[in-house]
C-alpha cells in the first residue's frame, strides 16, 4: 500500500467535498455510539468493565517479552510453528517462501490489518501469488485498490451502485443488482470456490493466549472460520502486542472488543485454535504457522511513554467517536490505520517527519480516550509527539519547528512569567490588532497571514480598551 | 465570608474581559469574597499544546508562585483548570520546589459552575432570562473535569428559562487552539455543525463555560449568523441579577 500520510490536508479537503461520504459520515457516529452504548449497558458497571480491560492491556504491555515467550512455548507444544519476523520484509519473505515451497498459485485471506501494514497483498501479487481477500469489505477495498476507509469496515463508505459495477467486472456477477444481500451472495459465490481444495490461507489474529498457545479470531462473516478450517496450511499473522496472559483475560477482552467494535455482545463467529489438526480430528489445517511480527514495536515498547500505543485492541471505537474522523473519513490518514488509533500508532512506525498532520490535526477533545477499552490517552500521546518535535528528537525522526514559532514561544514565556511584561505587552499589541476593527469586530489583522486560517471563516471581538488587569482597579 | 482567588485566563484578560467582570460580580453576589492577584498571566496551555514543555514549565511555576498559597482558586475556563489539575503535576514532577505544590493545588482549583454548585451548594443564583437556552458541553469541561450537570442546573434554575436540548452537545466545536488556525477547512466543518445544531435546537441563546469555544463559535456566528448569540455562563448568570 502506498503511504500517503503527507497528503493529509489535500485528501481531507477532497473528502469533505464528497457529498456521499459526508452524508454517510453524518450517520456513522450516532448509529455506532448508540449501538455501543446499549451493548456496554449490559454490563452491571460499564466503567468498571472498561477499567478492567484497560488494566489487562496495561499488564500486557508491561510484560510483553515474557508473555510472548510463554505463548510461543505453548503454541509450539500444541503443534504450531512460530516464526518471528523483525520487520514487514522478513514476514513477507517468509510467507512467500512458504507459498513457493507448497507450490501454490493463490491464497485466501481473512481480514488482517497487520497484513495491510506489511503490504502483503502487493508483495504476494508482484511475486506471482494471487491473494483473495474473503471478508466482504476487504474484498471490495482490494478490488477497488483503495486503502481502508475504516479500521473495521474498510469499504463501509462504498455505495452499492459502485459495488455492482465492480462485481460485474471483477467477480463474475451476471445480473446487475443494488441489493446489498444479493451483492453479498455474489461475493460469496465467487469466493466460496476458492476454499475448495485450498492449499494455503492467511489470517490475522485478534488475541493470542499465552497460557494455552491459542489464537482467537473475531468476525461476523464466517470467512475466517473457513480460512482456518479448509486449507492444508494455515498462516496466521499477529503483531506482537496481540498476546494476552490468560484465557480469562481473553474472555473479558472479547466482551469489550465486540461491544466497542460493532455494538454486539458477541460477534457472529469467534474461533479458538490451539495448534493444527490433531490425529483424531476431522477438520483444521495440517500445518499452522504463526508469524509474530515486530516491525518497530520493540522500539515502541522500550519508551515507557510510547509503549501505551500497544494497548490498542483494534476495536475502532476511537474513530467512531472522533469529530475529526467523522468530518474527513478514513482516507486522509493515508495508511493502514485510520482515526485516533492510527494517529497514535502510525507516527511511531513511519517516523514523525512523514506524519506531522496525524498528531496535529486534533482538537484534543478527548472523545477517543473516553471510549478506549485499552485505556490509551490519545491526546496525551499527541502532546508527547509534539514535544518531541520541539526537542528535535531523532529517535522519532522528529521535525524541528519553524524558528519563528520558537521565537514566539520564547517571547511569550518571557511575558507570561513576568506580570509587568504581560501588562505592557497586552497594552502594546492592542492598537496593532485593532487596526482593522469595525463596529467591535475584527475580521482580519495586520500582518495576519499567520492567522489566515482563523480569519478565513471566523471573526474576533475587537480588542477592548482595557484588559481585565486594567479594569480590576475600577471594579473594586 | 468565603474567600476565593480568581484566575482570569489570558483569553478573558485580553479579549473577553467582561467575563472577568461578570465572574467577580457573580461571586460577590453569592457572598463570596473574590481576590485577584495582579501578578497572574496565563496557565501555559498554549505552550503545552504546541509541545513547548520547557516554556510551559516556567509558566506553570509562575502560576504556582502566584496561586500556590490560595485556599481555593476559581476560574471561568474549564480548559485552564484542566491544565492546572491534569498537566501541572506531570509537568513539574521533577521540580523539587514545585512538584508537591502542584499536586496540592490540583485539588484546590475549580471551574466556576462547579464551584457554585458543588462547593457553595447553590443552583438558583438569582439569574433570569426570558427565552429558550441551550448549553454546549466543552470538551475539557465534560471529559476532562467531568462537569456537565452543574452548569445545566444553574441555567435551568434561572427564572424564565426554557432549557432546550442540543443535538450532539458533547461534540467538539472545532476550536482546539492552534487546530482552528492550522486546519481551517476541517475546523469550519466542525463549527458549522455545532452552529447548525444550535439553530435547530430553536434556542435563543447558547451558553457555555469555556472562553476558547466562545471565541470559536462566537467568531463563526459573527461572520455567518450575526443574529445568533453565544454567552459565557458567568455573564448569563450575572447579567440579569
Amino acid at each position: 500500500m502506498k503511504i500517503r500520510t503527507e497528503q493529509f490536508k489535500q485528501v481531507a479537503i477532497k473528502e469533505m467535498a464528497n457529498a456521499r461520504t459526508k452524508m454517510f459520515l453524518g450517520l456513522l457516529p450516532p448509529v455506532f455510539a448508540a449501538m455501543r452504548a446499549s451493548a456496554l449497558a449490559t454490563f452491571p458497571d460499564p466503567a468498571a468493565a472498561t477499567a478492567y480491560s484497560a488494566s489487562i492491556r496495561e499488564e500486557v504491555v508491561a510484560s510483553l517479552p515474557e508473555l510472548l515467550e510463554e505463548f510461543e512455548k505453548n503454541a509450539v507444544a500444541r503443534g504450531a510453528k512460530v516464526f518471528w519476523a523483525r520487520d514487514a520484509r522478513q514476514a513477507n519473505e517468509f510467507i512467500l517462501d512458504l507459498a513457493r515451497k507448497k507450490g501454490i498459485t493463490y491464497t485466501t485471506k481473512g481480514k488482517s490489518m497487520v497484513s495491510e501494514e506489511m503490504g502483503l497483498n502487493d508483495y504476494l501479487k508482484n511475486n506471482g501469488i494471487e491473494p483473495f481477500e474473503t471478508d466482504l469489505g476487504e474484498f471490495i477495498a482490494q478490488q477497488l485498490n483503495r486503502p481502508p476507509f475504516h479500521l473495521v469496515g474498510p469499504a463501509i463508505n462504498v455505495p452499492p451502485e459502485e459495488i455492482c459495477e465492480l462485481f460485474i467486472e471483477k467477480a463474475d456477477m451476471q445480473e446487475p443488482t443494488h441489493d446489498p444481500v444479493q451483492l453479498g451472495y455474489a461475493a460469496r459465490r465467487y469466493l466460496r470456490d476458492k476454499f475448495h481444495n485450498l492449499d494455503m490461507s492467511i489470517t490475522g489474529i485478534n488475541m493470542a493466549v499465552a497460557e494455552t498457545g491459542t489464537i482467537i479470531n473475531v468476525e461476523n462473516e464466517g470467512n475466517i472460520r473457513l480460512n482456518k478450517s479448509t486449507p492444508k496450511t494455515q498462516v496466521s499473522i499477529m503483531s506482537l502486542e496481540k498476546v494476552v496472559p490468560t484465557m480469562r483475560d481473553a474472555m473479558h477482552l472479547l466482551r469489550m472488543l465486540c461491544r466497542n467494535c460493532t455494538g454486539q455482545k458477541i460477534s457472529a463467529y469467534v474461533s479458538f485454535d490451539s495448534g493444527p489438526k490433531k490425529a483424531d480430528e476431522i477438520d483444521g489445517p495440517d500445518e499452522l504457522y504463526i508469524v509474530i511480527i515486530d516491525n518497530g514495536r520493540s522500539r515502541i515498547y522500550q519508551d515507557l511513554k510510547t509503549r501505551q500505543s500497544l494497548r490498542c485492541i483494534r476495536c475502532g471505537a476511537c474513530m467512531n467517536n472522533c469529530p475529526v474522523y467523522s468530518t474527513i473519513g478514513g482516507y486522509p490518514y493515508g495508511w493502514a490505520y485510520t482515526g485516533p488509533m492510527g494517529q497514535v500508532l502510525t507516527p511511531l512506525m513511519l517516523g514523525f517527519d512523514k506524519t506531522q498532520d496525524l498528531y496535529r490535526a486534533c482538537t484534543l477533545c478527548g472523545s477517543c480516550k473516553s471510549v478506549c477499552p485499552g485505556g490509551i490517552d490519545h491526546p496525551g500521546m499527541f502532546l508527547y509527539y509534539r514535544s518531541k518535535d520541539v526537542e528535535g528528537d531523532q529517535k522519532f525522526k522528529a521535525k524541528k519547528r519553524d524558528w519563528k514559532e520558537e521565537r514566539f514561544f520564547d517571547l511569550w514565556s518571557f511575558g507570561t512569567t513576568r506580570s509587568w511584561a504581560w501588562k505592557l505587552g497586552s497594552k502594546l499589541v492592542r492598537p496593532f490588532l485593532n487596526i482593522h476593527a469595525h463596529h467591535g469586530i475584527v475580521s482580519k489583522i495586520i500582518g495576519g497571514y499567520a492567522f489566515e486560517g482563523w480569519f478565513r471563516n471566523r471573526d474576533l471581538p475587537a480588542f477592548p480598551e482595557k484588559t481585565f488587569h486594567e479594569r480590576w482597579k475600577d471594579i473594586q | 465570608m468565603k474567600t476565593v482567588s480568581m484566575f482570569i485566563p489570558c483569553t478573558v484578560d485580553i479579549m473577553l474581559p467582561q467575563i472577568g467582570d461578570d465572574t467577580y460580580r457573580l461571586l460577590k453576589r453569592l457572598d463570596v469574597n473574590p481576590l485577584y492577584h495582579e501578578d497572574q498571566t496565563c496557565c501555559g496551555q498554549p505552550a503545552i499544546n504546541a509541545g513547548y514543555l520547557k516554556h510551559a514549565r516556567e509558566v506553570a511555576k509562575h502560576f504556582i508562585d502566584v496561586f500556590g498559597e490560595d485556599e481555593v482558586v476559581v476560574s471561568p475556563s474549564g480548559s485552564c483548570v484542566w491544565t492546572v489539575k491534569h498537566h501541572y503535576p506531570e509537568l513539574l514532577c521533577d521540580e523539587p520546589d514545585y512538584a508537591q505544590r502542584a499536586e496540592e493545588l490540583a485539588g484546590r482549583i475549580y471551574e466556576l459552575s462547579q464551584y457554585i454548585v458543588d462547593v457553595l451548594g447553590l443552583e438558583d443564583v438569582g439569574a433570569s432570562f426570558q427565552g429558550k437556552v441551550t448549553y454546549h458541553e466543552s470538551c475539557h469541561i465534560l471529559r476532562g473535569l467531568g462537569i456537565s450537570d452543574q452548569p445545566k442546573r444553574l441555567i435551568t434554575a434561572a427564572k424564565g428559562v426554557e432549557f432546550m436540548p442540543l443535538n450532539n452537545a458533547d461534540r467538539c466545536c472545532g476550536f482546539g487552539g492552534e487546530f482552528a488556525n492550522n486546519y481551517p477547512d476541517i475546523s469550519e466543518e466542525m463549527v458549522k455543525d455545532k452552529v447548525n445544531n444550535y439553530i435547530s435546537s430553536k434556542a435563543d441563546l447558547l451558553v457555555l463555560c469555556e472562553p476558547g469555544c466562545m471565541l470559536n463559535i462566537g467568531g463563526y456566528l459573527s461572520r455567518n449568523r450575526p443574529d445568533k448569540k453565544v454567552m459565557h455562563i458567568a455573564s448569563f448568570l450575572s447579567a440579569s441579577i
